[in-house]
């Protein structure tokens, strides 16, 4: 335990000093980027990626893998938009976040009760959710405005969501640090964090230890569609609009920056500590590399150069390799000294 | 005669010191009037090649214009993205935006920030609420190609065709309407004898060359006595789409294509031998920019612009061609 805990402080130091090297290079880079109103940009713009980052990483750790949230953030926006006339904006804000969480819970039913692969599930429920926002919205942006001028002060409070301020925080953002908080504490004092630790460790050895292991992977997807549906909130709030297209390829940014921050794709592994900072790695390579006027080939490049590179180091942490004898020209140790215990988890 | 000489040297010194002064009461007058300019141009999207044209034109335009720099940015067709663009754009203090993004409904929000900051802006082909607009002319664009068609049936048909094949864009809403509206109404408005209403057969292309193809394949069947029979598209894949399943139904001969757009495939259709595809009205995305950045160059010097400024549509067929694009098409311009 004391190694894995030293491993995982490792992991982070690394991290930080990563990022370090980021901000300083743009910060010589571009005059902009240290600049507060930049830094206040980039905090807002890292809001969706970073509330859908906590769940994942909650799931991911658990062993699982959802693919379909960022099509469960523009349905629920084409929720919010075709029925704020209706049922009014907050109601139907709040039945977005239940149709998120519904998303979610189905993705849950389907991979632990009926068996089928999270990559496919989740895959196939990316289909079905930006279907379901096309088909709801005809295909078109749906603004989100009081257009009859009967729920000025629903919309107002709506609006909140998205433009107002909490704590000298914008909205979003400080719902975001909530999030991570609570998630982190979740994750290191709770039952339910110690019990998705094992799970994504070893889930025979969870289930024979009495841990209900279909009902916390179903919980874990159930949240993760949760958080898709807040995303989607605060997203429709900011934009005044509900897009069917709305977060594209959103799923692989946040995996990406997931994975980067130390959560293993095998499950069992990592800290809400090091999601923070791999979205942080990664959102802010790509603001630097906007601010330069960067292709946007360039920053797609990077962001798979990001993704490969955090896989790789995974499967290499997987594989706990003796880097002394690998040096000497020995093969890769699979499952060596120090390998993944039952209970998992750092 | 000595004093209007004196008279005429303190008039003279007078005017000395004053012309210098002049810049500066310019720039009292025009609080945004600069020598060098930076703009910010978000461009729609960078995965398709008529939106590539645009930002390779304003880059053109800005170079010849000396004076302006250009940040660029990618909308990536998603109105989260063009939020935090124009969020970018104000941190950077540009001067001014050019903005290509993808829906009229994220205008007011996009908009009360540049409002806020008094960036002025020049929004293309979606408006956007106090933003110059600068884009397609769509139902004119769509008039040149219809009226060329009926011009061409009035001539080769004897003022008569039996089918209209209108391969629209209905998802899309009012902007590709407009065009299709403009086709269509220029084709009935110029021809002889216009198609009867039971005649015109309404095809969702999807805007894609394949579902052009499938739906036309799947119409022509049911109309098998028409032997002239005319087609409008949204764009020119649709267009040879439409051309593609009359080949394949063995009646190529029986039809007569316009488009929309131009581009070097619809072009590579126009100028072959026994072309179905009489033409299309061109948009020139490569040239938006030099009409884009002296507006914008006019705006921060204060000077009146227009608050629409319209692509320079041509209706592009054989006949012309080779004017516009002789590069292009060396053997057929040769010729």
């Amino acid at each position: 335990m004391k190694s894995a805990t030293s491993r995982s402080l490792a992991e982070i130091a690394s991290l930080v000093v990563m990022l370090a090297v980021i901000v300083i290079f743009f910060a010589q880079a571009s005059p902009v980027f240290l600049t507060q109103r930049n830094l206040d940009n980039t905090l807002l713009d890292i809001t969706t990626i970073g509330i859908l980052a906590v769940f994942t990483t909650m799931l991911m750790i658990g062993g699982g893998l959802d693919l379909s949230i960022g099509s469960t953030v523009a349905l629920c926006g084409v929720v919010i938009g075709a029925l704020q006339s209706t049922w009014g904006i907050l109601p139907a804000a709040g039945f977005a976040i239940v149709v998120g969480a519904l998303v979610g819970l189905l993705n849950g039913f389907l991979v632990t009760y009926v068996g089928i692969n999270p990559l496919i599930t989740t895959l196939g429920m990316l289909s079905i959710a930006r279907g379901l926002a096309f088909v709801f919205s005809d295909g078109l942006t749906i603004p989100v405005f009081d257009l009859e001028g009967t729920q000025i002060d629903a919309y107002n409070t709506f609006t909140q969501f998205g433009e107002g301020q909490i704590l000298g925080f914008a909205t979003p953002v400080f719902v975001m640090f909530t999030l991570f908080i609570v998630g982190m504490l979740v994750l290191q004092f709770t039952s339910y964090g110690r019990a998705m630790y094992a799970i994504g460790g070893n889930d025979k050895a969870s289930q024979l230890a009495g841990l209900s292991v279909r009902r916390y992977r179903m919980t874990a997807y159930m949240l993760s569609g949760l958080s898709a549906g807040i995303a989607s909130v605060l997203l429709t709030s900011r934009l005044y609009a509900a897009d069917p297209r709305a977060a594209p390829a959103m799923e692989l940014t946040v995996i990406t920056a997931v994975v980067l921050g130390g959560i293993s794709l095998a499950g069992g592994k990592g800290t809400l500590i090091g999601t923070a900072l791999g979205v942080l790695i990664l959102t802010t390579l790509l603001n630097g590399m906007k601010l330069l006027s960067t292709s946007t080939d360039a920053q797609n490049i990077a962001q798979g150069i990001v993704l490969l590179v955090a896989v790789g180091l995974d499967q290499l942490r997987t594989r706990n390799i003796n880097w002394s004898r690998w040096l000497r020209g020995s093969r890769v140790v699979p499952g060596g000294a120090g390998a993944k215990t039952a209970a998992g988890g750092d | 005669m000595k004093f209007s000489r004196k008279l005429s040297l303190v008039f003279a010194l007078v005017v000395m010191l004053l012309v210098p002064l002049f810049p500066m009461v310019k720039a009292q007058d025009c609080p945004t009037a600069q020598d060098e300019y930076v703009i910010g141009f978000a461009n729609l999207t960078e995965d398709i090649v008529f939106t590539q044209l645009v930002r390779e034109g304003i880059l053109a335009a800005a170079e010849e214009a000396g004076n302006v720099e250009i940040v660029l940015a990618d909308n990536r067709l998603d109105g989260a993205t063009a939020l935090a663009n124009s969020d970018n754009f104000i941190a950077q203090g540009v001067d001014g935006v050019i903005h290509f993004q993808t829906d009229e409904a994220f205008g007011n929000v996009i908009m009360s920030r540049f409002r806020r900051e008094g960036i002025p802006v020049i929004a293309i082909d979606i408006p956007m609420p106090g933003a110059t607009f600068f884009g397609a002319d769509n139902y004119n664009a769509g008039r040149l190609a219809g009226e060329a068609l009926g011009e061409w049936v009035n001539e080769n048909w004897d003022g008569e065709a039996n089918a209209m094949l209108v391969l629209e864009l209905p998802q899309s809403g009012p902007i590709p309407a407009a065009r299709m509206q403009g086709m269509e109404e220029g084709f009935q408005e110029t021809v002889e004898t216009p198609v009867a209403d039971d005649m015109i057969f309404r095809l969702d292309s999807k805007n894609t060359q394949e579902e052009s193809f499938q739906v036309v394949s799947d119409t022509l069947p049911t109309i098998p006595d028409a032997e002239k029979i005319v087609a409008i598209t949204i764009n020119d894949g649709t267009a040879l789409g439409v051309i593609a399943a009359a080949e394949a139904a063995g009646r190529a001969e029986q039809i007569m294509v316009v488009g929309q757009g131009a581009d070097p495939s619809g072009q590579e259709a126009i100028v072959a031998e026994n072309s179905r595809y009489l033409g299309a009205t061109g948009y020139f995305p490569e040239l938006y920019g030099f009409q884009i950045i002296p507006a914008m160059i006019d705006l921060l010097e204060c000077r009146a612009v227009a608050p629409a400024i319209y692509v320079n549509h041509v209706f592009i067929n054989q006949e012309n061609v080779c004017e516009l694009y002789a590069e292009a098409w060396p053997d057929f311009c040769a010729e």
